[in-house]
């Protein structure tokens, strides 16, 4: 069904094509006067060509969307040989309907705007580290194979024309051959990477075959330029001095595009040192000026891959660092976005591309032979050259990784690319190669692609393992680092570490200097980083982990009766003194401790605990095209530090052992479900269990709500569906909202709602106040979060908590501040008693701390005092508008009461 | 290369006569995986570092001007220093080693290409972290408290030059204690009860190690070992 809508998506832009005809006879009227305004024009003609572009990403969007319907097919089959297949049918369409082959895969747009996104995505999302481990292996075998795969692919095939198993009518030399072998032997990174992401082999395998892909490019550039100049030449007039510079052209393509490519590092880097007051341009930087460094190298003949795939990887550690978070996210996705995209069409563009029968012309010798030569010889060069490598390598690579190696060597796009860009009269077998090429592209990608899977199942060869960096290694990794480096010092061998060492202390010294803002390079530090990140995740798990606790051990919720009632008494007991209008009484409620009471007040320390403040809401520039508000996140990041230090440290200083292993245990547990929502996104949908405990209760405060107020109950649904909010603790305080808002709008139409004064409720449970009310937003979004990836789950309570944090009426949320609570919170079996912990630390408003009820640690600062002030001086109506509002407050929810 | 060809010379023959020679002849150099040139390159080397004297001193390990920048120096000239490393005992350090101290020392950075045999690596192994392991652990008790482990916080911390040391100090404090707290985690064991996590044993040592290749990470080739003049 999606295929038949997607064939019919395909038809559009030749329907469209058809509908051209039309706006043309139209216009060709115009030398008359037009018959006045027209109502409706047809421009098919000034879109067409960026109407086209949007809609075959459109399709490969769709297509991608469709295969991943199935996670059967995709498991088997990688997307890559999916994406052809569908391409080979779209293309068959095509030609069928428009009796000619379009839409194929121009060596222009390849190079000029598909090739790019994709290099730099695994340029800058390279691991470093492991490619700087590996650059001697990946140096090898992107060089010296290349060269070999080259020569040997092009003696070899001009051999079997020589012994006349090729049909004569294939016009080449030896020179041709060796151009077909120079643009056939390169290994293809998008082709590499679409397969092998798929595989999970090991990272040091994946390194070595995708470093040596990305690498080759200058190889292959610098061979295909020389044999297709050498060709041209003809083979007569080929002086020995341009073999000569057909060697040195190789040291210049190869390190002018790799300095090309660092000098734009260089300058990416010193950009983003100084866009601290225009955060919303730094992604379009990184891009800008990759896409420079690509265009450049590309405009001086160097190799353009190498280029920017040096920019990425050069850059990354400083713009890293120097851009905001958010700028971070962006780039990733964006990059992600697009090399996907671009990977998509590419393959799906190759499919079509295959069809068009005019530009080929098939030779069984030939293409049969490359492609038996192909893999022979890139076999045997693999062999032999991890031969000679493994004397030289601490950890030899042995014969599984050599086959998977050898194996791995998928050609793509590239070479059809260039293939294409042949110029026929000099090369009279071009058709013969291009068709070659086709099926070699077509063998490689889709039977290797789709054999790779189960050979590397087969042969066991080392999966990578992801496990998650713990603090220890990290340090342990320093401490090694430094003490090989020491060593080598000592025993006076300058080997790898000891050049690593000398970089990282010159990149300390002055680079890091020049390119990292001060405030980021101060701190910047690995170690540092990993805790911070590991403290971020452990902050989100124990959210997520404090629900679930609090419904797993069934934190004694009370029985049904006995809540209604008690919280019926509560309630009653607020209309009531809030029907007096005057000031309330502190001491009723005060005397009810009902379970539901304590059951919010646990819950409320374990938010308080647990959480981080929301942020405030901002007035200013909130939606401000240049400007995105950076301190309120960072004020976050900042205090969600401390608080899990001060959890740390409270815990470390009580930590028992057993503790420690009770603390663990529903680690595992949350890693599966980790991993569950990874595996299978649709089920996130179904809300995890341990919402369950949420939902009930707030059910039945909901339907007890409904009894009393409909008003506020129908308003309080239509924000459920606004905000997906069910939560215990708020239900009360809902309602005293509701009637707020209504009031506020029939009585005093100003926007600003000042909150009533604090109750002793409110004291003893601040949750009450409007503190509560915002601890309550963060509480239901912690069921939400799933951190399928420890940055997007953050990223994503992030960005919901901003929004949520920010209440429908225009109020200010005065008492905001929420301080740390100093207990450790994550011991689930005591939480009983907190309520009644007289350390618990709320923010208690200044006058009652007058009256000597406060335990004087509410440190609140001083403009939040001052926001207080008035709302608090509520007793001898000094203030008028608290308190008429407030009046207006009390009646009104009296009213809404009644009904 | 620093050494003059008669000064070899001289060395080789003068070496022929030492006792340390036969038996190095004989034992040493299976047991430290070195053939006879690394040997060689390595005498030359501890004789450029002690001066031409049979032992190394602690002082000496400052001739070697690429070790100053070095954040966690002081814990690596102890390392080979140590008498726990050199295996005479559980602790102390000696006030100088020979070449065959030397020797050991460096041959805990052998490759582990050569033992294809699974306990001998494993074995192997823990030996290399328990190098780690007592670089760590300076008093030698065979467990990392939390002091130790914060001072080897702030010593890598302190390996970047702008941070200030006042911040380094909070932060290792923290991170220390975060470290500890994972390891008593990955323990897994069954403590005794009312008895905070006292500091990494040994195994918990290893036990944070899970899942981590060694092979790469504590080796250094010496194949081409050169002798450079590093003293001037």
């Amino acid at each position: 069904m999606l295929r038949a809508a997607l064939l019919l998506l395909l038809r559009l832009p030749l329907a469209g094509a058809g509908a051209t005809e039309e706006p043309t006879q139209e216009s060709r009227p115009l030398g008359e006067p037009p018959p006045g305004l027209a109502l409706f024009r047809w421009q098919w003609h000034e879109v067409e060509a960026p109407y086209l572009v949007a809609l075959w990403i459109l399709v490969a969007s769709l297509a991608k969307i469709v295969f991943h319907l199935s996670r059967k097919v995709t498991s088997l089959v990688p997307e890559s040989c999916l994406l052809i297949l569908l391409g080979l049918a779209l293309g068959g369409i095509v030609l069928a309907v428009a009796k000619k082959a379009e839409y194929q895969l121009e060596p222009g747009t390849f190079f000029l705007f598909l090739l790019p996104p994709i290099v730099l995505d695994s340029g800058y999302f390279m691991p470093s580290r492991l490619f700087f481990d590996n650059l001697g292996a990946i140096l090898t075998y992107a060089v010296v194979g290349t060269l070999w795969n080259t020569f040997t692919t092009g003696v070899a095939l001009w051999g079997l024309q020589q012994a006349g198993l090729v049909a004569p009518k294939v016009q080449a030399g030896l020179l041709d051959f060796l151009l077909f072998g120079s643009l056939i032997s390169a290994v293809d990174p998008v082709a590499v990477l679409a397969v092998f992401e798929e595989v999970h082999v090991n990272e040091t395998l994946f390194i070595i075959v995708f470093g040596e892909s990305l690498l080759n490019d200058a190889v292959t550039v610098v061979l295909y330029k020389v044999c297709n100049s050498f060709v041209e030449m003809g083979s007569a007039n080929v002086q020995a001095t341009d073999y000569l510079k057909g060697v040195a052209s190789l040291f210049v393509v190869s390190l002018g595009g790799a300095a090309v490519g660092l000098v734009f590092a260089f300058l990416l880097a010193l950009t983003t040192r100084f866009t601290k007051r225009v955060r919303i341009i730094e992604p379009l930087l990184v891009f800008l000026l990759a896409y420079a460094a690509y265009l450049t190298a590309e405009m001086a003949s160097l190799s353009a891959i190498l280029a920017v795939t040096m920019c990425g990887l050069g850059c990354k550690k400083y713009v890293e660092a120097n851009i905001s978070h958010k700028s971070r996210t962006a780039v990733k996705y964006t990059m992600k976005t697009l090399a996907s995209c671009a990977e998509t069409v590419i393959f799906m563009l190759l499919g079509i591309s295959a069809v068009d029968s005019s530009k080929w012309a098939w030779d069984s010798g030939l293409v049969l032979g490359t492609l038996f030569f192909i893999l022979f010889f890139r076999a045997l060069g693999v062999v032999l050259q991890t031969w000679v490598l493994n004397q030289f390598r601490l950890v030899p690579l042995d014969k599984i990784d050599q086959v998977v190696m050898s194996y791995g060597g998928l050609r793509g796009a590239v070479a059809f690319a260039l293939v294409i860009l042949l110029d026929r009269t000099k090369v009279p077998a071009k058709d013969y190669f291009v068709a070659t090429t086709i099926v070699v592209v077509f063998f490689t990608v889709i039977v290797q692609g789709l054999t790779i899977k189960p050979l590397v199942k087969w042969l066991r060869v080392k999966r990578s393992d992801h496990h998650k960096p713990t603090l220890n290694q990290e340090l342990h990794e320093h401490t090694f680092d430094h003490i090989l480096a020491a060593v080598e010092d000592v025993v006076g061998h300058h080997g790898y570490h000891y050049w690593r060492d000398r970089w990282e202390q010159f990149d300390k010294k002055y680079l890091s200097q020049l390119l990292m803002r001060r405030s980021a390079y101060r701190i910047r530090d690995q170690i540092w980083d990993v805790y911070y990140r590991l403290n971020i995740r452990d902050a989100i798990s124990f959210v997520d982990q404090g629900g679930h606790v609090l419904s797993s051990t069934g934190l004694t919720l009370p029985t049904m009766p006995s809540r209604n009632s008690v919280a019926e008494t509560s309630v009653t007991n607020l209309l009531r003194e809030s029907g007096s209008g005057a000031c309330l009484d502190l001491q009723v409620i005060d005397t009810v401790r009902s379970g539901r009471d304590r059951e919010d007040a646990v819950m409320h320390h374990l938010l308080c605990g647990g959480l981080y403040k929301p942020r405030r809401r901002r007035y200013k520039a909130s939606c401000g095209r240049h400007f995105i508000s950076e301190d309120a996140q960072e004020r976050q990041d900042k205090e969600i530090f401390q608080q899990n230090m001060k959890r740390r440290l409270e815990s470390f200083k009580s930590t028992k052992h057993n503790i420690c292993l009770t603390k663990s245990k529903p680690r595992p547990r949350k890693a599966g479900h980790k991993k569950d929502g990874v595996a299978n996104p649709e089920a996130t949908n179904g809300k995890p269990p341990r919402d369950l405990g949420f939902q009930d209760t707030a059910a039945v405060i909901l339907t007890m709500e409904s009894e009393e107020e409909e008003e506020s109950d129908s308003s309080e649904t239509e924000k459920e569906d606004d905000e997906g909010i069910i939560f215990v603790a708020r239900a009360t305080n809902e309602i005293l909202q509701e009637g707020k808002l209504s009031g506020s709008h029939e009585v005093c139409p100003s926007p600003r709602i000042i909150p009533p004064s604090p109750t002793c409720a409110e004291k003893e449970l601040p949750w009450k106040s409007g503190q509560g009310d915002l601890a309550v937003y963060v509480s239901s979004e912690t069921t939400k979060i799933v951190p399928v990836d420890m940055q997007t789950g953050w990223n994503q309570s992030i960005s919901s908590l901003e929004s949520l944090a920010s209440p429908p009426c225009t109020q200010p949320p005065t008492l905001a501040r929420l301080p740390p609570h100093p207990l450790g919170m994550e011991e689930p079996q005591v939480p009983l008693d907190l309520s009644s912990d007289p350390r618990s630390s709320f923010a208690f408003p200044p006058s009652l701390a007058k009256a000597g009820r406060s335990r004087s640690e509410s440190s609140a600062d001083l403009p939040q005092q001052q926001e207080l002030q008035p709302l608090m001086g509520h007793k001898g109506h000094t203030h008028l508008s608290p308190g008429t509002a407030n009046s207006h407050w009390c009646i009104q929810f009296n009213r809404g009461g009644r009904l | 290369m620093g050494v003059s060809h008669s000064s070899k010379e001289a060395w080789e023959r003068e070496s022929r006569t030492d006792f340390w020679w036969r038996q190095m002849q004989e034992g040493f150099m299976n047991k430290s995986d070195f053939n006879w040139d690394q040997i060689k390159q390595l005498h030359q080397r501890f004789r450029l570092l002690s001066g031409d004297q049979p032992t190394i001193r602690p002082e000496n390990f400052d001739n070697v001007l690429d070790l100053e920048s070095n954040p966690i120096r002081s814990r690596i000239v102890r390392a080979f220093f140590d008498n726990r490393n050199l295996g005479r005992g559980t602790g102390g350090i000696a006030e100088e080693i020979n070449f065959e101290d030397f020797v050991t020392i460096i041959s805990y950075f052998r490759p582990l290409r050569s033992r294809r045999n699974k306990e001998e690596a494993e074995m192997y192994r823990r030996e290399k972290l328990r190098f780690l392991f007592n670089s760590y652990d300076q008093d030698g008790d065979g467990i990392i408290t939390l002091q130790e482990y914060r001072r080897v916080v702030e010593d890598l911390l302190s390996a970047n030059p702008q941070v200030e040391p006042a911040w380094v100090r909070s932060i290792a404090n923290s991170i220390a204690r975060g470290a500890l707290k994972e390891a008593a985690r990955a323990s897994n064991q069954p403590a005794e009860k009312g008895q905070p996590y006292q500091g990494i044993t040994f195994e918990d040592f290893i036990k944070t190690w899970q899942g981590i290749d060694l092979e790469v990470k504590m080796q250094v080739s010496f194949l081409n070992l050169e002798a450079k003049a590093l003293c001037q």
